[in-house]
């Protein structure tokens, strides 16, 4: 009980942090007008397919992918990294709250800002209404599941390198890298000959949940474990990197 | 309250506390000093749950921070060195947010947070933004966050580091009052701040305690003999020969300080502790003119100075 009311406390201090900071805003602007521009580049590559056009957007296109791998580290880059550089993590530490519930109040903060980031978005079903039709339900709803869990995806690795990295700058380039790593390293599998090795990466592979799952109105019980184990693991060894207090 | 065993802390190669041993009563108010560097900070942040201890045992108020962390930090009140805050809070927001995180429940919060903020002396502070504050409120709204959930004990880490002497004054005042009712523990590198609100001293130089007691205590065991400086206008030969016949003294050194006038400085030495400036006078009053009689008192500076600075270490 007391975990959770901690948890709760801590939590409406993070979506409060998001929404009061002067840069959050700026993130937020760069994020809609590049979802802007994947938008209308979406539509346009599919002449007017609705369809076709959610399944640019939703994890079809070269911007929807240099967006989500760049924006998702710099929500989380202050998180944990500021409070070391300032020192705060010390008072946050050393009151009757456990190190998980910290980390879990600043994963679902970030999470709830970068579903807030996506809010928007919705509004480009209605410019599809303008052309005829609206898009197949099914599709739209998985894709959403998908942008959901790869944002849980993502803004976990950013905490995790937030809570590696000595300041924010850092802790953003960790993080963009390591978004790059999850996002090219399961490519290598077509390069492979047929085998277990290749199978697993390309079960890894969140380009290929999107093409093979999301996009096609499709929800695969085996990709969701794998975001469920990815997130729950990344959160772990947060947890552990911030119990290690190798900082001072 | 605060049990300390065998406790050491290793950064790397550098070992920061070397294995000290303490003990904190109930209610007592400790002055933790050493120099910068001294494993001050290190001890307080092991006592607080903020790190582990690479050796030993430590338990406060009965249990070990290791394996029963919540339970400590639900009983204590701290204020980090530096005293790091949400700048970009006001002070009601980031005291309220506090107060909740240390489980006041949310009924008392207010009323908490407001006696917090008047025996600090910043509750007209309550509506700033923290960055915008002086250090010294600053200062007042981490010592308010301390004692929010009136936890019975206090661990603050240099409370009156970079403070102006007026707002010294105030917070050892403050401090003082809060030692009426709770265990404190404080550290400072300042001997003066320490004497001013502990009634207790450890002193630890280099990862080990080298004194602890009350400064009388310390006074009495560091200081080693007294000393008298008399000053007086006579024959010295004469003088000095009057002083002889005094038990239990021992006269250092002669010095002519007016050669004209006649006027000598002895230095004597007395054994122990005894007093003994009164049958002085009278032997110096019998043999010449006394002029100034000045027993030096050895200052728990000196001794600190002494104790840290590798010499003369217990």
């Amino acid at each position: 009980m007391k975990g959770i009311r901690a948890y709760g406390v801590l939590l409406a201090r993070e979506i409060e942090s998001y929404f009061m900071a002067p840069l959050m805003y700026l993130v937020l602007a760069i994020f809609l007008v590049m979802n802007g521009i994947a938008f209308n580049f979406s539509l346009a590559d599919s002449g007017g397919n609705v369809n076709a056009t959610v399944r640019n957007f939703l994890g079809g296109s070269i911007l929807f992918w240099i967006n989500i791998l760049i924006i998702p580290p710099l929500l989380t880059m202050r998180l944990l990294a500021e409070e070391k550089r300032t020192g705060t993590i010390e008072g946050l530490m050393t009151a009757p709250v456990t190190d998980f519930a910290v980390v879990l109040a600043k994963f679902s903060g970030a999470l709830l800002f970068y579903v807030a980031l996506w809010m928007p978005s919705l509004v480009y079903l209605i410019v599809l209404k303008g052309y005829g039709a609206l898009p197949d339900p099914g599709i739209l709803t998985t894709s959403y599941i998908g942008i959901l869990l790869l944002g849980a995806l993502l803004v976990a690795i950013g905490i995790l390198a937030s809570a590696l990295a000595p300041n924010q700058v850092v802790a953003a380039i960790i993080g963009i890298v390591g978004n790059l790593v999850m996002f090219f390293v399961p490519l290598f599998s077509l390069q492979m000959g047929q085998g277990k090795l290749r199978a697993g990466l390309e079960h890894l592979s969140i380009l290929f949940h999107f093409q093979n799952s999301f996009g096609k109105g499709v929800l695969d019980s085996g990709i969701l474990a794998v975001y469920a184990v990815l997130v729950a693991l990344i959160l772990f060894l947060t947890v552990r990197v911030v119990e290690s207090r190798r900082w001072s | 309250m605060i049990e300390v065993e065998a406790m050491s802390k290793r950064y790397g190669d550098v070992l920061a506390v070397d294995g000290i041993s303490f003990r904190v009563g109930e209610g007592e108010v400790v002055g933790f000093l050493g120099p910068n560097g001294a494993g001050k900070s290190t001890t307080l942040k092991i006592l607080t749950c903020y790190m582990p201890a690479t050796r030993g045992t430590v338990r406060v108020a009965g249990f070990d921070v290791l394996t029963h962390s919540l339970e400590v930090r639900e009983r204590l009140g701290y204020l980090p060195e530096n005293v790091p805050v949400y700048p970009d809070m006001r002070v009601e927001e980031y005291l309220r947010f506090r107060a909740l995180l240390k489980g006041v429940r949310r009924r008392d919060v207010e009323k908490r947070m407001g006696a917090a903020l008047e025996r600090c002396g910043c509750a007209e502070m309550r509506r700033r933004m923290i960055f915008g504050l002086s250090k010294g409120y600053r200062q007042r709204v981490g010592i308010a966050d301390a004692i929010l959930s009136d936890p019975p004990l206090l661990v603050l880490d240099e409370p009156t580091s970079g403070l102006d002497p007026n707002q010294r004054v105030e917070v050892r005042k403050l401090i003082a009052s809060l030692g009426e009712n709770k265990t404190v523990i404080l550290s400072s590198h300042i001997l003066a701040e320490v004497e001013a609100v502990a009634k207790r001293v450890i002193i630890i130089a280099k990862g080990h305690i080298v004194a602890d007691g009350t400064p009388a205590e310390l006074t009495r065991r560091y200081a080693g003999d007294r000393r008298v400086h008399i000053e007086a206008r006579g024959d010295a030969a004469t003088m000095r020969r009057a002083l002889r016949d005094v038990p239990g003294i021992e006269v250092l050194s002669v010095d002519t300080l007016d050669e004209g006038q006649a006027i000598h400085g002895f230095t004597i030495r007395c054994d122990g502790d005894d007093d003994r400036r009164e049958a002085l006078a009278k032997a110096i009053a019998a043999s010449g003119a006394l002029r100034q009689i000045e027993a030096t008192v050895v200052s728990l500076e000196s001794i600190f100075g002494k104790l840290t600075m590798g010499e003369e270490a217990a």
